[in-house]
């Protein structure tokens, strides 16, 4: 049976959840480059939502985060709609981490064919994801942190849906790399990132150091 | 019955029979050859040489010296990222206690069970081994170690052995002065008693300076000696105690967090806390409870007393430790934190040569890091560099808990060939969020040392 609760967002109760998020993940929720941690802002609030009750029930593997996700940190359901409804808003970083090959290297153009052939039936042609079916948007996550999520992902490391875990398992660590070289470099709208690498998150400024 | 749980019962019987066989073999062994002990060697002294009692490793063995936060995640993630891996903890205590938050426990936030964890259970939930053992010594030719409990061969070899209070610093040199110092006013950053015995201090205060020190230099938690001040201060006036604490800082100002902890001292401690910067230490008269700076003289009635700190004494006995630095740390490769000369010796922990800050949350970061860097090495895996991160809750004010908190991420300096801050993010408010903050954090590190 399935039981379907609606819930409508509060952005600025949102921002306060956030708060305790921000603690770690940083006003922007920008990630960063090496990976550490992931690029949330932008990112489809489905996908949120589910990574933050997996991590809740322990169906995704994160001990440290594992505490905050708990209801007597972050509050019920209608706090987690209201928290991935702020960061899914929020712009995205403009310089977010690419792979190591540009545009017009073959590595690039091998990559495309890898990420075509086996990524964007379900991530879409532009890594752009797709909120309804739960499936993560690619564009503009940083790259070193998808290498590391697939290839622990091909290694039983991280739990991903069967779907996910066939295609991936199939794919050799070089062809991830390379498909994941192709989509983080792929432009993001310009609408949905921030005015610069510089920008600070307002909303956080008299914590900001 | 099914195949698998007759196939499990058939084990578990193996593994009685073995176990009910092992006194006898072991001393049968023991006996027999114990390992190159010439014929002089007194008993006491064979039973060192004598191979440890562990199984034959099936895969590359790892042994790593401290189970501290480096060495308890380094032994998790390296049978994560190497199943192949016989890992093997060493560790001298019989059990875990946690300093972060140790600070909340003297306040009564947190109870003991919050703060110790067993050894077995980590080493059981991640399938290594723990042994309780003292460490001696290195043969990094023969690629051996030598322990309390016998000697155990290693493939590589992690040193995580953390750090050690660096009396002769502020002029201590005489050991006798130095242990009575220890024991008598510990600075609550080494062993366990330390803690305890803080903890009585603090119950027993009645009247007067209770003085408390920072010390120079990368020291232990940054933030740790300003937070205890707080927290002190806060009992003091919950238990209606008239007594002032004396902070003397070595360095010129507060080194973390600083126009928060000079508001924190000055709004809501100001009747108790005399900070004072720049007090360098100049003599102890342990007798009449005198401290002297370089400008002042102080009495107090009792003392923490947080001296600056060194890598622990192994590095050096082991012949690895660097005689140029400050805190005798050994020459390491700054991005695989491997021997400069031996790529199957690696330094973790606070006792790196690196200059993060020092702490848990830096630990753990890096053991993920360098779990995977060592299983590269055995699998022929590339592994990229990436910064540690140093996370740091500070409690302010208790009844309820409100803390601050502080990440820094590090970056490498191509113009000073070192490590730099990179993003710093300091939420240099303490509010209820941040408490239920730093409590959910320290709960999440002991999810994932010991139980997931």
């Amino acid at each position: 049976m399935t039981i379907v609760l609606h819930f409508t967002p509060d952005p600025e109760n949102g921002r306060q959840v956030y708060d305790i998020c921000a603690r770690c993940h940083l006003p922007e929720a920008w990630g960063t480059e090496d990976g550490t941690y992931p690029q949330l802002a932008g990112q489809h609030r489905s996908v949120l939502l589910k990574q933050l009750l997996d991590i809740r029930e322990g169906r995704r593997r994160s001990p440290l985060m594992r505490p905050f996700v708990q209801p007597r940190i972050v509050g019920g359901y209608q706090n987690l709609v209201d928290v991935v409804t702020y960061i899914a808003a929020l712009p995205m970083n403009p310089a977010h981490g690419k792979g190591p090959w540009p545009e017009a290297t073959p590595e690039y153009a091998q990559g495309k064919q890898v990420y075509q052939t086996n990524c964007a039936a379900c991530h879409g042609q532009q890594g752009e994801g797709d909120d309804a079916r739960r499936i993560p948007r690619l564009q503009g996550q940083h790259y070193a942190y998808m290498r590391r999520q697939a290839i622990d992902a091909k290694r039983g490391l991280r739990e991903v849906d069967p779907g996910m875990s066939s295609v991936i398992i199939k794919l050799s660590d070089e062809q991830i790399a390379l498909a994941l070289n192709y989509v983080s470099r792929v432009e993001v709208p310009k609408q949905d990132l921030a005015p610069s690498p510089g920008w600070r998150n307002p909303d956080f400024s008299e914590v900001e150091k | 019955m099914t195949e698998q749980s007759r196939s499990s019962r058939r084990r578990f019987l193996q593994a009685a029979a073995a176990l009910a066989a092992a006194p006898a073999v072991s001393h049968a062994t023991h006996g027999a050859s114990p390992e190159k002990a010439g014929q002089d060697t007194p008993p006491a002294l064979a039973r060192l040489l004598r191979k440890a009692d562990l199984p034959e490793p099936k895969g590359p063995r790892v042994v790593i010296v401290g189970g501290g936060w480096s060495g308890l995640s380094m032994a998790k993630y390296l049978r994560l990222r190497n199943p192949g891996f016989d890992v093997v903890l060493i560790d001298r205590q019989p059990a875990f206690l946690s300093f972060p938050l140790s600070n909340a426990w003297l306040a009564d936030q947190v109870n003991m069970e919050f703060l110790s964890h067993s050894f077995f259970e980590a080493a059981n939930r991640h399938d290594y081994r723990f042994v309780q053992a003292t460490v001696l010594g290195l043969d990094r030719t023969s690629r051996k170690v030598y322990t309390d409990a016998g000697t155990i061969a290693y493939d590589y070899l992690v040193l995580a052995p953390g750090i050690e209070y660096d009396y002769p610093q502020i002029g201590i040199e005489d050991p006798v002065v130095q242990e009575q110092l220890y024991h008598h006013f510990p600075g609550g950053f080494y062993s366990s008693s330390e803690l305890l015995t803080i903890k009585r201090k603090i119950q027993a205060f009645r009247r007067g300076t209770f003085l408390l020190t920072v010390p120079s230099g990368d020291y232990r938690c940054s933030a740790a000696p300003y937070e205890r001040a707080c927290v002190m201060a806060a009992l003091f006036r919950r238990r209606g105690i008239r007594g002032k604490i004396l902070l003397l800082d070595m360095n010129n100002d507060i080194t973390i967090m600083k126009d928060a902890f000079a508001r924190a001292f000055n709004d809501l401690y100001g009747d108790i806390i005399d900070y004072q910067p720049s007090s360098l230490l100049a003599g102890m008269d342990l007798e009449k409870r005198i401290i002297e700076t370089e400008f002042d003289e102080f009495p107090f009635d009792d003392a923490i007393i947080y001296p600056p700190i060194r890598a622990s004494r192994l590095l050096e006995e082991a012949g690895i430790a660097d005689p140029h630095s400050t805190q005798k740390t050994a020459r390491t490769d700054p991005f695989r934190y491997h021997l400069v000369d031996d790529e199957r010796v690696y330094v973790t922990g606070d006792s790196r040569s690196q200059p993060f800050s020092k702490g848990g949350h830096t630990a753990n970061s890096e053991a993920q890091y360098v779990a995977e860097v060592i299983a590269g090495h055995a699998l022929g895996r590339e592994v990229e560099w990436r910064s540690p991160q140093t996370m740091c809750f500070s409690t302010v004010a208790i009844d309820p808990l409100r803390a601050m908190s502080h990440i820094t991420y590090y970056r490498y300096d191509e113009a000073s060939k070192d490590f730099a801050f990179d993003r710093i993010h300091s939420v240099e408010k303490w509010d209820v969020t941040g408490g239920q903050a730093s409590i959910a954090w320290a709960e999440g590190m002991f999810r994932d040392m010991f139980y997931e």
